[in-house]
Order: C-alpha cells, then structure tokens, then sequence
C-alpha cells in the first residue's frame, strides 16, 4: 500500500509503521456476531478512518480496542504492546483517548473542570494533589484557546451548546496528552462550519504526530482528511487503502449500496 | 473553611472580561466571602456555647443526638456527594461500629476510646471486600445491594445471641466512668461529636480540592467517560467507600459510647441508612455543609414531631412531607438554591454564557483569527472562506440552553 496523502501533506510521510492493530478480535452479543475476526491494521502518525453501514460493527470494534468492552478473542496490539482486555484506564495511560459517538462530557462540571480530569497520574502522591494547580489550568486554558472555546471556562459543560460540548470533549482527551486518539463521529450532529474547524484541528494535531482513528459517515470528511481507510462490513473489514482507491472499490459500493 | 456553595467557583477568565465589569464582580464576590466568614464565625460560635445556652439536658441531648446525625450523614456523603453511589444501607457499617466498640470495650477490655478507633479500623477492613462486590453495580442495583447487607446484618445481630445480646440488646459501659453525671456525660459528647464533623468535613473538603476528588465527581458524572480519560475508576470509588466506612463506624462507635445501648432493630435499620441519605439530599449532597445542613433540619423536626406527636408513627409521615417539599421546590438541596439565589443578585452574571458583551465578542472574534488559521499548505475541507465566518459565529454566538438527549 502506498503512503502518499491524497490531500493534505503536512504529515510527515515516510513512515509506515503499524501504531495499532488487531488480529482475530471476535466480540459477540448472544447470536450476533458484532466484530467478527477482524485484522485491521492503522498507521502510525497517519489519520486513519474507519468507515461502514450503520451495524458493520465499528463501534464495538472500537470499544474492544479501548477497553470499555472485553473482547471473547482476538488480540489487540499498540505499538507492538498487548493491550487486550485491559481496563480503559490503563488502555488510556498507554496512550490511546477516545471520543464517543454521542458526544459526552461531565454534565454538571465547569467546562475548566472537564478539562482538570484527564490528567495522567505517575503517582499517588501526584493524585492527592491539587486538582485546580498552576501547571493543569496553564495547560486545559491553552487547549481550550485552542479549540475556540476559552471564554466558556465557568460555564457548566451542560449549559454550552452541542457543538461546543463536541470542541469540549477533543480538547479533554488531549488533556491526557495520547499519541493515538479515536473519534468515534466527530462530525455527528454539528453543522458543516464546525466540521471544517473540527477537520483543521485533526490535521494540526496530526502535523504534531498524533496518529488519528476516526469513525465517521460523513464521506467528504473522510476523503478529504484520512491518509487510510478501511472499510468495515459484517464486523471484519472488506476493504482498506488510500481514499481514492478505497471509495471506488466495488465490495464497498456493494455494502453502501446493497447493489 | 469556605461555604459549600462556591464547590464550582473557578478563578476568573483570565482577561475576558472588560475591566469594569471585574472590579464589580471581584467586589461582589470579596462581600460574598466575607458574609461566608461572618456567618461561620456565627454559626461556630453558636455551636460552641450551645451546651451552656441548653435550658435542661433533654435539648442538650437533643444537641447530640442532631450532632450524631450531622456525624453520620457527612460520613455518608463521601461516597454519595462524590461518587453518586447512593447506599442506603450505610446503618451497616454505623451499626457495626457500635457493635465492635461495645464489644472491644466489653470483652477485650479495651480503653473505649481505642475500642472506637479499633471498631472503625476493623469496619474499613471489612468493607474492602464489600466494597468490591458491590460496587461493581451501578444504580438502582447498588442500592438494592447495599440494603441487603443491613438485612443480613439485623438477622446476624438478633441471633447470635451469645456475642450480641440478641434482641435483648447490649449494654455498653459509660466511658467516663459512673461518677460523670448524665448532664456532664451530654456536654462531654456535643463537643466530640462536633470535633469529628469538623475533622470530617475538613477531609471532605480536601478530597473536593484534589485531583483525586476530581476524578470522583467525573465517576458520579459519567463513570465510563471518566475511565477513558485514564481515571481509575475502580480503585477510587473502593477508595472513597473505605473512607466513608471508617468514618460512619466511628459515628456509630460514638453513639453507642454515648447511648450506653445496641439494639439490633434500631441498629440495623433501613431507616437509619435513609435517613443518612435524606439529609445529605436535603442539605445539598454536592456541597460539603449540606449533610450537615440537613441534619440539622431532619434531626430538629424529628424531635419536635416526636413531642407533638407522641409515640404515633406520625413523626414519620410529617418528615415525610417535609422532604417532599424540598425535592420538589429544590431538587438539589437546600444549600445549591441559596446559591443560585446569591448567584441572582450578581451584578455580573458569571454562568450565564448567553449575555456575552459586544466588546467581549469582538475581541473573542479576533483572537479566533490570529489564533487558529490553518496551517500552510492544508485545505480545509469545507472550505475557508464562507465556512470561517460561519464557525465563528457558532462558536462565539450561545443559542438558549437545550435539554441534552
């Protein structure tokens, strides 16, 4: 497979490294099977995307990788590290933040305090310190300039609109500083301006050497950003490559289509 | 200490604000501490010569038995308040402690005060393993869990006679000897009980400062979230329920030092571990003087309905009605609608995002433009002309507050 980003070159693009794979990852609910022996592969420093018709599995997929659901088999590697099974925190500490599908944030927290939680924690010491200290409100107060919404800082997050709480929610994960971050939607449900910044703000984080996993149905989206894609369908993926190639291969318009 | 009610105070936005409006709001908000202060210092003083102002024991005892609750439900609020895992069967561990000090004192001979402190420890041990099972259920289910311990508990109380007592009750030995009279023994116990508050709250509020804390209120916030942002949800919620434990044996160690006698029906009772829950619910369980607060107001009209209504179960129904009252008119508590009251008399409304000043938008706009433009050599996928103007304005523009999902 070739490297070269169809759009967009700020990636630094020599490397191809895998920066998380799966191998065999099966998770079922009662009879159906949601992840079905999935070998999926993404790239290290790339924006990856992962994309299928509603009930391919992605979500689930998505959740065994991250820990919030224990996969029945398979195994699940980072950066040639078994993370399998293991709590989302630790998944979290091993540098891995997620977002959810329907956005979520902590409803009845400031939007500052949404940010003082995800904090990596090297100790217990460190833990028993103050939340609201000097070095953590510098930093959640840059990321939130970043992300646009710096002047809702005590506001409770459940008071700011959806398409903030989406900003909110990107700028809290990288509170805990991953090198690997998975956007489960992020253009769900907000409107195609918020789009084009939320898409600004993955390439510049990219351009820094974030690799990016990122589910998403919006295919202008998806093409314009991602250096990797690969399709899902009936919980294993049945295509992947560069967008270009990816978007006129014919399993994938048969399992968009059903033609 | 500072009132419960500034729990979400942050420090101002930096430079946000046009100057005048931070000279205003800065003063409104140094006459609000200094209220905070004044009305502490009252309330303390207050409670400190309380014993002295009581006209004949039965207020003062009636002083304790309040201070017992307050003891109980600040004790319950580090789980509660925190992590939102509302047990209603925090009797279990009160009644243990009351158990094991009595015991300690009775068949170790131990010192009462280290039989309190032992009972306590033991109590903390033994909710490890509680705590594991039961806190691996959220909701409805937790609380249905941790009544089942308290059942458990009354049956094991009542028939294993021979270490209990039986339905027939313990007798526990007074811990200032024969010689302190009743009056004395009340006083003695008012100020220990308000010592172990003070000790308790103090804990509480540093547990609400630290980054431990913080990673508590995103459990009770939304628990998966918060384990996707690397929190340990696990170890901290088993951490928080120890402590609570702990603390809620020693208050139930103190009463039976006070009380002088353990009886299984009223020390492993549903009722107990509700109330617990209702003054905390009542007061403001997110506010560290709310528990108390509550305690206050249940344990006063718990003991004025008793007297105007004698030994009826009426006390109940009157309690009952009161508690509806407030849930329905403040359903977070006494404490956060006086605090959303003061909040109203702000001249600068500092949670409403809605009133954004024109200044503050058009300074908000241009940093938008030196701040985030693109970097070279990327397109934006929407495109960056028409769309920038229009993210702009989504982002500085806040549309009515929308019920979420």
């Amino acid at each position: 497979m070739t490297s070269t980003a169809p759009v967009g070159g700020a990636t630094a693009t020599a490397t191809t490294e895998p920066s998380l794979e799966t191998r065999g990852l099966t998770k079922s609910f009662g009879g159906v099977r949601a992840v079905d022996g999935a070998d999926v592969t993404f790239h290290r420093g790339k924006i990856n995307a992962l994309i299928g018709p509603n009930g391919s599995g992605k979500t689930t997929f998505f959740n065994c990788v991250t820990g919030m659901i224990k996969p029945d088999s398979g195994k699940v590697t980072l950066g040639g590290n078994d993370i399998t099974g293991k709590p989302p925190h630790r998944i979290a500490a091993a540098g891995i933040g997620r977002s959810f599908q329907l956005c979520r944030i902590f409803p009845r927290l400031t939007v500052l305090e949404n940010m003082l939680v995800g904090v990596r924690s090297p100790s217990v010491l460190h833990r028993m310190g103050g939340a609201r200290n000097g070095d953590d409100i510098a930093k959640a107060r840059e990321l939130l300039r970043r992300v646009g919404i710096d002047h809702l800082e005590s506001s409770e997050a459940r008071d700011i609109s959806y398409g903030q709480q989406k900003l909110l929610e990107l700028a809290g994960v990288l509170m805990v500083d991953p090198d690997t971050i998975m956007l489960d939607e992020p253009a769900g449900g907000v409107n195609p301006a918020l789009i084009g910044r939320i898409g600004t703000l993955v390439r510049e984080l990219n351009a820094e050497g974030r690799t990016f996993v990122i589910v998403e149905h919006n295919m202008d989206m998806v093409m314009s950003l991602s250096d990797h894609v690969v399709v899902f369908d009936r919980g294993r993926p049945i295509a992947e490559g560069p967008p270009s190639v990816v978007q006129n291969d014919p399993r994938v318009l048969e399992a968009y289509l059903g033609v | 200490m500072p009132s419960a009610s500034d729990t979400t105070t942050g420090a101002a936005p930096a430079g946000a604000a046009p100057g005048g409006a931070t000279e205003r709001r800065s003063r409104f908000d140094t006459t609000l501490l200094g209220g905070k202060i004044a009305l502490l210092v009252v309330v303390g003083a207050l409670v400190l010569v309380f014993p002295q102002m009581a006209a004949d024991p039965f207020i003062l005892s009636v002083g304790v038995v309040i201070a017992s609750y307050a003891a109980l439900a600040v004790s319950w609020n580090f789980v509660g308040g925190f992590t939102g895992y509302i047990s209603l069967g925090h009797a279990a561990y009160s009644g243990l402690g009351g158990y094991a000090t009595a015991l300690f004192i009775t068949r170790a001979d131990l010192n009462p005060w280290v039989a309190l402190i032992g009972g306590g420890l033991l109590v903390a041990v033994l909710a490890v393993p509680i705590g594991i099972a039961s806190l691996r259920v959220r909701g409805a289910s937790f609380v249905i869990v941790s009544i089942a311990l308290v059942l458990i508990l009354l049956l094991v109380a009542q028939s294993w006679a021979s270490l209990t007592g039986g339905a027939q009750g313990l007798r526990v030995p007074r811990p200032f000897g024969e010689d302190v009279l009743r009056p004395e023994q009340h006083e003695r116990f008012f100020y220990i009980h308000v010592a172990f508050v003070v000790v308790a709250l103090a804990l509480w509020w540093a547990i609400d400062r630290s980054r431990f804390g913080m990673g508590l209120k995103a459990i009770r916030e939304d628990e998966d979230k918060a384990q996707a942002l690397g929190v340990p949800t696990g170890g901290y919620k088993l951490t928080v329920f120890v402590i609570s434990a702990f603390f809620t044996a020693v208050a139930g160690g103190l009463y039976a030092l006070w009380f002088g006698y353990l009886d299984p029906i009223f020390q492993f009772s549903i009722l107990i571990g509700s109330y617990m829950v209702l003054m905390s619910l009542l007061g403001g369980l997110r506010s560290l003087m709310g528990p108390v607060l509550g305690a206050v107001v249940v344990g006063y009209s718990l003991e004025f309905f008793k007297v105007h209504y004698g030994d009826s179960q009426f006390h109940l129904v009157a309690l009952g009605l009161l508690l509806a009252l407030v849930v329905l008119f403040m359903p977070d508590g006494i404490l956060p609608a006086v605090g959303a009251l003061v909040d109203r008399l702000r001249p600068e409304k500092r949670t409403s995002i809605r009133e954004m000043t024109a200044e503050d938008l058009l300074e908000h706009n241009r940093r938008l433009d030196g701040g985030t433009g693109t970097p070279e050599g990327t397109a934006t996928p929407a495109g960056s002309g028409p769309g920038a103007t229009d993210a702009e304005r989504d982002l500085a523009t806040v549309p009515p507050r929308e019920e979420q999902r």
